[in-house]
């Protein structure tokens, strides 16, 4: 839940990272890594391709391991917990993949109902109308439900992987570049439903994205992935008076990164 | 905070009330309205019960926790009987009020029905039909493909540069050298058994030795050919279906022609070619390996040590069954290459697609290797071999 002042109590951070070390073979990905997203916020992360974005999405989600460091969410170690308790934390938890991942042989509404059926007992009429309202909720049209994911264009898709994200109302949504790929306007619509859903639910939403115009609508922060940690922290208009780093600097003090900082 | 285990205490469980004020009518909520109380807030929405008619108003300045879920239970209780059509929510919190906003701006559209499917009899007679013509259609794109396929050698022959010389190396040793195990097993097995049993039988008539005629001819004419060809079946073609069925899934055959590669040339000639070279082989390897299976037994059943059963081989086989075995070789190695490949580009959108067209293809390999045999076993013996 958004919580009006923030202190340092563990409870008001929905994902710690501490001291993270990957390496995929000799390859080192992250070194001594450390981040705090905010419950509430809005964070949004950037970096260059190939920086280790999405590998650092995949190992908060315990989908890839490491060697060092420790990783919690909200307040608990995966690596410490129960096959129950951590089914309980996954549930609160919502991921759309940087492809949508949807499942091939399910329709958009089968693969909504995915995460219900797994893990409540509702009766069909209930689970239709609530994937039926997801799915309406991210912008895609009713005819699109009966379809299957091949059926899609890419930015359905991605709509679609939202709206199974959000079947069983997280509390923490990680999103793997949601607005690329998307038509500008289909964009812009997809920052609104972000930031309303996470003022109406509290949604802590960990975003990936290259989009200066959704960092500088709905991002309460940005962090910035480089040189194998992250280099840069805070509020998008504080990032821009003080870029600190040089990949930080070529990104917001460009010329495309200052006419929105400006507009905004 | 989710979560659906909880104890309901008093304060969290969803509940609906009627009141009236100055007459005005109100229903008024409390509790928690989430996922997690869904069938509780069900209950309360349809056990309510409005006496003096629908209400005007909804009060919900004394809910706790709101999520979508709650929030469609809320807005189908406005739409409902027990609320009247302009009923509003009031007292409601900004980010409550925000959400049933937004439930409410995106529930209509979410009720269609789903499309309509066409009725029983008809789905029942179209699949009839469609099985009937299956055999059919199935020729007639088997044809066409090898056509295609020819038409890529003509390609490959007229500029040999083309050719992926390292696609076909690896195949043939996929498909050839890595088969070799188990065929040589499968076959000196199968060449016992027969043996064995053809002894067993024969000695009734004291013409035991015969059986070393008849696995001979029977080995070479026809086992070794069809063992080898269904193993390869099973082995080979399904795994050119996985192979190109999960590339055309993820649109890699599509960004080959993009690119002005054709996948017939590239993917299709090298399985089946590498296949055309490795199963002659491979059914030479099972003939030889059927009658060393029969020449244990031989020495097992009826004492005949390895010398003398040569020597009524040599004089019971002729090279002609031998040729007659080989001839089929190429051309099970042909249908089954084809199939394997067809099968793969026939793969749509879905993993379940392929998980289908392996299963397809590899029925359809063997049927279509058995098939052919007879065929050949007709037109050999009517042509006197
Ligand atoms: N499974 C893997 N095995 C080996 N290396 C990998 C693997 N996955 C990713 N990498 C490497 O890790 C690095 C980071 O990859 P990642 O996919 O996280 O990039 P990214 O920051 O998400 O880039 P993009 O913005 O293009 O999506 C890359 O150098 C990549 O080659
Ligand atoms: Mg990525």
């Amino acid at each position: 839940m958004a919580t009006p002042h923030l202190d340092d109590a563990p409870q008001h951070y929905a994902i710690r990272i501490r001291g993270l070390t990957k390496h995929f073979g000799s390859q080192l990905i992250f070194e001594n890594l450390n981040l705090d997203v905010r419950a509430g916020e809005i964070l949004a992360i950037a970096g260059g391709s190939g920086t280790g974005k999405s590998v650092l999405l995949r190992t908060i989600l315990k989908l890839l391991p490491f060697e060092a460091g420790s990783v919690e969410i909200l307040g608990s170690n995966f690596a410490s917990l129960s096959k129950t308790e951590r089914v309980k934390v996954e549930r609160q938890v919502g991921v759309l993949f940087q492809d949508g991942a949807l499942f091939s042989s399910l329709t958009v509404l089968q693969n909504v109902q995915v995460p219900m059926r797994e893990h409540l007992k509702l009766p069909q009429k209930t689970m239709d109308a609530l994937a039926l309202l997801k799915i309406a909720m991210v912008g895609l049209p009713p005819n699109a439900a009966y379809k299957y994911p091949s059926e899609l264009s890419g930015g359905m898709r991605k709509r679609a992987g939202l709206a199974r994200a959000l079947a069983l109302d997280p509390r923490i949504v990680f999103l793997d570049e949601p607005t690329s790929g998307l038509d500008p306007i289909g964009a812009a619509a997809f920052d609104r439903l972000i930031r309303s859903l996470q003022r109406t639910l509290g949604l802590t939403v960990y975003m990936i994205t290259h989009d200066l115009d959704s960092i500088f609508a709905v991002c309460d922060r940005v962090a910035v992935l480089a040189d194998k940690h992250i280099v840069r922290e805070g509020a998008p208009m504080d990032l821009v008076r003080d870029p600190g780093h040089p990949w930080v600097r070529e990104y917001f003090c460009g010329e495309r990164g200052r006419q929105i900082a400006k507009a905004s | 905070m989710h979560d659906n285990e909880a104890v309901l205490d008093r304060s969290t469980r969803p509940a609906l009330r009627s009141a009236e004020e100055r007459g005005t009518r109100r229903l008024v909520v409390s509790g928690d309205w989430t996922l997690a109380t869904l069938r509780e807030a069900q209950a309360a929405v349809d056990g309510v019960e409005a006496p003096n008619g629908p209400a005007h108003e909804i009060d919900i300045g004394d809910m706790r926790r709101l999520d979508t879920a709650g929030a469609l239970t809320l807005v189908g209780l406005r739409d409902g009987k027990s609320a009247a059509a302009t009923a509003d929510f009031s007292s409601a919190r900004a980010e409550h009020r925000i959400l049933l906003d937004e439930i409410a701006r995106a529930a209509p559209a979410s009720f269609e029905p789903p499309p309509p499917r066409a009725g029983a009899a008809v789905e029942t007679l179209r699949r009839f039909l469609s099985a009937a013509t299956a055999i059919g259609r199935d020729a007639v794109r088997l044809t066409m493909f090898l056509g295609e396929t020819t038409a890529a050698l003509g390609r490959v022959v007229a500029r040999p540069k083309r050719f992926r010389v390292k696609a076909f190396t690896h195949q043939l040793q996929q498909t050839g050298l890595s088969a070799v195990p188990i065929i040589a097993l499968v076959s000196f097995l199968i060449g016992g058994v027969v043996m064995q049993q053809a002894a067993f039988q024969l000695q009734k008539f004291g013409a035991e030795t015969m059986s070393i005629d008849m696995l001979g001819i029977l080995a070479l004419r026809e086992l070794g050919v069809i063992l080898a060809a269904v193993m390869v079946a099973g082995r080979s073609a399904s795994a050119f279906t996985a192979q190109i069925g999960t590339m055309k899934m993820r649109e890699e055959i599509d960004a080959m022609r993009t690119l002005g590669i054709d996948p017939i040339e590239t993917l299709v000639l090298p399985r089946v070619l590498a296949l055309m070279i490795a199963l002659p082989l491979l059914v030479f390897l099972a003939d030889v390996m059927a009658l060393a299976g029969g020449a244990v037994m031989a020495k097992l059943y009826l004492s005949l040590d390895t010398e003398m059963y040569l020597q009524r081989l040599n004089s019971a086989v002729q090279a002609k069954h031998l040729y007659v075995g080989l001839i089929k070789a190429p051309f099970a190695a042909l249908v089954i290459g084809l199939v394997g490949c067809l099968e793969g580009l026939s793969v749509r959108g879905s993993a379940e697609s392929v998980g289908t067209q392996v299963t397809t293809a590899v029925v359809k390999a063997i049927f279509l290797v058995l098939v052919l045999d007879a065929v050949f076993a007709i037109f050999l013996s009517a042509a006197g071999f």
